[in-house]
């Protein structure tokens, strides 16, 4: 057999595509017993919500080459679906002895996305259990709802508007729930519940995709557990304020925690209190005994706490918490603000302890975390560190404005004057004389800082340098004297000019020596008098009308002088979802939404339904129940049960009252349009969730803390009645903020400045041209030659390559070159020769396929278009080169054209032409290109010219216009360079100020 | 009309899109994250054209049996090929597609790349030939950029790295910042041009 190119271009494409069969090869003859994991182990997490399992299992030698490790979980053993997946590498395997797997918290299990139908997984023998993720049916998803707590994540726009009303009769009860299909919920989230079965299972996948059997399934179960030991805990007296002052250090498992509490005891009580921690302990693990044996009975309550409880806090969730609290001693009493209530147990907590002032040292307190499941862990004890006022942190004064140039999402806080900070040096020069010194400095928008000044001393303090920052580019340059000790301490006196005066005595100093460990003047702590600026923090605390309870929002270093505080928009809602309709196929969820919490029982929330009239019905439910209570009161005995017939009658009546009586549900029901009423409430419940009240705290991190008042916006009266929605806020605008969109972006007016004289000047460029004026324009060799380079590629017969650029369509640089291709196709048709235009973007091909097919409608040669000679090759960048390469070497092309956007693959493209001998033209604005366009090309359009090069070949006057307005605009930036240059010199910076420096 | 309603679409949401890079609020924020969901319902389109494109091209070589036709032949067994090995394994790690990327895609891609070095070496020389005055400044101020940007140049003079950062850092930042100047005045004309309709040529034909 004769071997063609053909033949053997086949050969080898045969050959190619046989190595594919590799992979596959490999499956055959495999134990796949030695391919099963061992020691599969499932475990409950400890310290968290009783929703957390681990796996563990021994992984598979490296030479088994797995590629990845898939986990199976189901509440049976004989139907496990995929959960989630380890990915390893498959050249160093796994080097640890153990892997692990965290089945825990909130994580996916179920959206659209989901595959349609139950699906067995991969490889698997028949009869296996493994299937593969939940699918998208009700009929499957539906069931599990009893087994998980499942948690639907929901657009507010799918929830409000897209909600059936579905009635589900239960025990002659009817319930309404909203009724939503699973594609209107972003996510389906799943839970494990506490003290439920699960089955785990896990199986590994080779290399070659080949999934192996599962190892014998695992049972777990999750336990509830007493929440985890925080790690810090500072007690504080200020003997002159009689104050005490906690601090302690957030925990890690945040999901269960339900309260934060102080307790105080004596001294002498630690070991009762010992002996209370042990018994705690006991409980728990008691408890956990009854779970696993029906035969332990439980603990009766032998030991009870000798602390007093003396505060407690909800713990916020899902938010961070504040991590102070100040208590004051009235009369040697602490006494509690309001009754703590225990939502679990029903009592409420009155604190009213007495405290010995005199002999305050005789007394440890302890912090406790309490969860959900009742139980608490305490703190390490703390006892009193006694100080007086003097020695805690100072702060000022401190304000909030929205924030500027956003959508809406931010409040700005600012206090303090200005601060400078040395951060690094290094010598610059071999002799040691010149130290460079690195800087920070903070501002906010209250104070403007002009110039910063330098004054540096030595040892002997002697001033050795004075500088004038007058444009803050964070360095300066210290030059030290010959002969000075170059590990000498050097001491730094910082001082500003701002806007505002700041006082003489502010001064910031700080000093620089010599570090062993950098083997550089390293800077040490910054003060402002006496005060240590690093060594103080900031704690910015938010509190709205939707949570009774102050959050952390951002924690800073002393050294800030501002926070730009998110607001984040929350577009969903979070529900549970308990109940099903497998034949309408919805997810049932409550259809009752929260919209602000009371404004006189903050703890308390006021909420509406998507339904009105599931509102009418609970107002007559409340109301037959307070008719039923009343009724049976005559029938009652003790006075137990009449204290809760009557605790029960107040408890209906004040749910009536909400409903009837709160003005922002009054004013919701008064849109006889359902829709617009829903669309009220929301914006009314956004507007509750994002207006936040400030305050700071300055803190060393162990209670010495100073709290500062709550920020009112001074001058602010009265709410904005033009606000239809404030008017139902007390403190709206007043002391909680809620940040607005705003509609110009600050920074951006030089930009806008410069683009309205830059239209203004080409449409008095354009009026120019049209009147005929001769609107020079320098030649540019590189256009001139396109006429040549064309009719060289006639000359020879040979067809013309034209590439524009390998971006998309929405570069500007794409553009230019298609507006350039337009021209020369226009005169390729005219000289009958054929031009050739590769393409890179799929949406490139069909506009430049137009233009070519237009330049030969014009050129009037429709009949020699060929809608292949534009054509695509492909996207990634190497190949498209070996493409185009390919096609110069085969087609000869006598004239190559490179018009629009390069990367690498300029070089290899003009470097082959070069080689092929074609003349070759090329313009682009991507900078590292240039030089190799210029080296390699006869002729090259640089930046700019690649734009002016379709007006200069057209002449037209809105195109000539529009050059000359580049040119005069060019002139202004000049004249604004040497003008900026001249006057920085002159240290008048306002020029340079004005314009962002981004 | 076939101009005119593209031309339309064009200048409004030019307009559009140029007064939302002015304004923050969130209707336009909004408005823009709406615009990018359509660019994502368009992209699969777009890949159909440039495979329809491939194949129109080659296929029509192939059927001509123009000279060399053999390579689009295996221009379209590849596309095909991949394509399919693709949607029956997945595109996973450890699928025969993962395994022709890398295997065969990245290596190719790789040898593409790695001949930009012998390039860059022919173009230096090029550039470098000391014919005139210009290029002579080009190949001293080369030759002290590339002394400076390795050990050997400190150890011949300690001026050396400090002149190559000179020239980095002041003749060639200056050039490349008025180029830059350039690019970005350009590219607003452009775009001004393409928003008032001045610029139509990437309309293509018709009325």
């Amino acid at each position: 057999m004769k071997l063609t190119f053909a033949r053997t271009g086949f050969f080898l494409f045969l050959l190619a595509f046989s190595f594919l069969l590799l992979p596959q090869t490999t499956h055959a003859a495999v134990d796949e017993s030695e391919y099963i994991v061992e020691n599969l182990d499932v475990n409950d997490i400890p310290n968290d919500d009783g929703s957390g399992l681990m796996l563990s299992w021994k992984p598979l030698p490296k030479e088994r080459r797995i590629i990845e490790y898939r986990v199976y979980r189901g509440i049976t053993p004989d139907s496990l679906f995929f959960i989630g997946k380890i990915d390893v590498n498959v050249k160093t395997g796994v080097l640890a002895e153990e892997m692990y797997f965290y089945d825990t918290d909130f994580n996916y299990f179920a959206d659209t996305q989901a595959e349609g139908k139950l699906r067995r997984e991969k490889g698997q023998k028949k009869g296996s259990p493994l299937y593969r993720r939940y699918p998208r049916d009700v009929n499957i998803l539906g069931p599990q709802l009893e087994h998980y707590d499942i948690l639907g994540v929901i657009s507010e726009k799918d929830y409000y508007y897209h909600s059936r009303k579905m009635e589900v009769v239960a025990d002659e009860d009817t319930t309404v729930y909203a009724g939503l299909k699973l594609r209107e919920f972003e996510q389906l989230a799943k839970k494990l519940i506490t003290d439920h079965n699960y089955y785990y299972t896990v199986i590994a996948v080779s290399e070659s995709r080949r999934y192996y059997p599962h190892v014998q399934p695992a049972i777990g179960i999750p336990r509830e557990n007493s929440p985890e030991k925080i790690s810090a805990f500072y007690a504080v007296y200020v003997q002159d304020k009689n104050r005490l002052q906690f601090e302690w250090s957030l925990p890690t498992f945040t999901d269960d925690i339900y309260y934060h509490r102080i307790y105080m005891m004596k001294k002498k009580d630690l070991e009762k209190f010992a002996k209370y921690l042990k018994y705690l302990d006991e409980v728990e693990k008691n408890d956990l005994a009854m779970k696993e044996d029906s035969t332990v009975v439980a603990l009766e309550r032998t030991v009870e706490n000798p602390a007093e409880f003396i505060y407690q806090r909800y713990s916020s969730y899902p938010w961070t918490p504040s991590k102070t609290v100040s208590i004051n001693i009235l009369n040697s009493k602490i006494i509690g603000e309001k009754k703590y209530p225990n939502i679990f147990t029903g009592k409420e907590h009155e604190v009213d302890v007495d405290i010995d002032v005199e002999n305050i040292e005789d007394y440890y307190f302890v912090f406790s975390l309490y969860d959900v499941a009742k139980y608490e862990t305490f703190s390490d004890v703390s006892s009193l560190d006694i100080i007086n006022s003097d020695m805690l942190p100072q702060i000022s004064g401190f304000n909030v404005i929205d924030g500027e140039d956003d959508k809406g999402d931010y409040n700005r806080v600012m206090w303090g004057k200005p601060v400078v900070y040395l951060t690094n040096s290094t010598f610059v020069d071999e002799s040691k004389t010149r130290l460079l010194v690195n800087y920070e400095y903070n501002m906010n928008k209250t104070y403007k800082v002009r110039n910063i000044y330098f004054k540096v001393f030595d040892e002997t303090g002697k001033q050795i340098a004075n500088k004038n920052e007058y444009y803050q580019d964070k360095k300066i340059i210290i030059e030290l004297p010959k002969d000075s000790n170059k590990n000498q301490t050097l001491f730094f006196e910082m001082t500003f000019k701002c806007n505002k005066y700041l006082g003489d005595d502010y001064i910031l100093t700080q000093i620089l020596s010599y570090d062993e460990q950098t083997r550089s003047l390293y800077p040490g702590n910054l003060y402002l008098g006496n005060e240590n600026l690093l060594e103080n923090q900031y704690y910015i605390y938010k509190h709205n009308y939707f949570d009774e309870e102050w959050r952390l929002s951002k924690r800073i270093t002393g050294v800030q002088r501002e926070v730009l505080d998110n607001v984040r928009y929350e577009n969903n809602h979070f529900k549970i979802v308990k109940k099903y309709d497998a034949d309408k196929n919805l997810f049932l969820l409550s259809s009752s939404f929260s919209v602000c919490s009371k404004e006189d029982k903050p703890d308390e929330t006021i909420s509406s339904n998507l339904f009105p009239s599931e509102i009418e019905k609970k107002i007559t439910t409340n109301r037959d129940e307070i008719a039923k209570y009343i009724s049976s009161k005559d029938t009652l005995q003790t006075k137990e049960e009449l204290k809760e017939a009557d605790e029960a009658i107040e408890y209906h009546e004040k749910q009536i009252e909400m409903i009837t009586t709160t003005p922002l549900l009054i004013k919701a029901d008064s849109y006889k349009n359902p829709r617009n009423r829903l669309k009220f409430l929301d914006k009314a419940r956004h507007y509750a969730k994002n207006t936040f009240s400030y305050k700071i705290i300055k803190s060393d991190g162990k209670g010495h803390f100073t709290e500062s008042e709550i920020y009112i916006r001074p001058g602010v009266k009265s709410i904005d009645k033009k606000d239809k929605y404030a008017v139902f806020f007390s403190g709206f605008g007043k002391d909680h903020f809620y940040p607005r969109s705003n509609l110009f972006k600050n920074t951006m007016l030089p930009a806008l400045i410069a683009s309205l004289l830059f239209g203004m000047l080409v449409f008095v460029m354009i009026g120019k041209a049209k009147k005929g004026h001769d609107l020079f324009v320098r030649p540019i060799a590189g256009i001139q030659e396109i006429d040549n380079a064309i009719g060289r590629a006639t000359e020879m017969g040979k067809p013309i390559l034209f590439v524009p650029g390998l971006s998309g369509i929405s570069d500007v640089a794409t553009l230019a070159g298609l507006a350039i291709l337009g021209k020369v196709a226009k005169k390729a048709a005219e000289y009958d020769t054929k031009i050739l235009v590769p393409c890179r973007d799929y949406l490139v091909l069909p506009v430049a396929q137009e233009i070519v097919k237009e330049a030969h409608y014009e050129a009037g040669r429709p009949d020699t278009y060929d809608k292949s000679s534009v054509f695509f090759i492909t996207t990634t960048q190497f190949a498209f080169v070996a493409g185009v390469n390919g096609i110069m070497i085969r087609e000869k092309t006598a004239t190559n054209f490179y018009m629009g956007m390069f990367w690498a693959e300029a070089l290899l493209m003009t470097e082959t032409g070069s080689t092929t001998g074609a003349i070759q033209i090329a313009g682009t604005d991507a900078i590292t290109q240039i030089p190799f366009f210029i080296t390699t090309c006869d002729y090259t359009l640089i930046g700019e010219e690649l734009y002016a090069a379709s007006a200069y070949l057209a002449r037209e006057p809105l195109q000539l216009g529009t050059l000359k307005a580049v040119d005069y605009i060019k002139l202004l930036i000049l004249i604004s360079i040497i003008a900026g240059t001249a006057l920085s010199t002159s240290h008048l910076t306002f020029l340079i100020n004005a314009f962002p420096e981004k | 009309m076939k101009r005119q309603i593209p031309l339309l679409i064009v200048i409004i949401l030019g307009f559009m899109f140029a007064i939302h890079t002015f304004v923050p609020h969130k209707v336009s924020i909004e408005f823009y994250d709406w615009y990018q969901t359509w660019i994502k319902a368009i992209s699969p389109f777009m890949v159909l054209l440039g495979i329809m494109s491939l194949f129109m091209v080659h296929s029509t070589k192939i059927k001509r049996k123009v000279p060399n036709w053999q390579y689009s032949l295996i221009i379209l067994i590849s596309l095909v090929g991949t394509g399919v090995v693709g949607f029956i394994w997945g595109t996973q790690e450890g699928t025969p597609f993962m395994w022709l990327f890398k295997n065969v895609q990245m290596p190719m891609g790789a040898t593409m790349f790695s001949l930009l070095a012998f390039y860059i070496a022919s173009a230096a020389y090029k550039a470098f030939r000391a014919r005139s005055l210009e290029a002579t400044v080009l190949l001293v101020a080369a030759i002290v950029v590339m002394l400076g940007q390795v050990p050997i140049g400190i150890k011949i003079s300690k001026w050396i790295p400090e002149a190559s950062d000179w020239i980095l850092n002041v003749p060639n930042l200056a050039a490349k910042r008025g180029i830059a100047l350039g690019v970005g005045l350009g590219m607003t004309a452009t775009s001004l041009k393409i928003l008032l309709g001045i610029e139509r040529t990437y309309l293509g034909g018709g009325d």
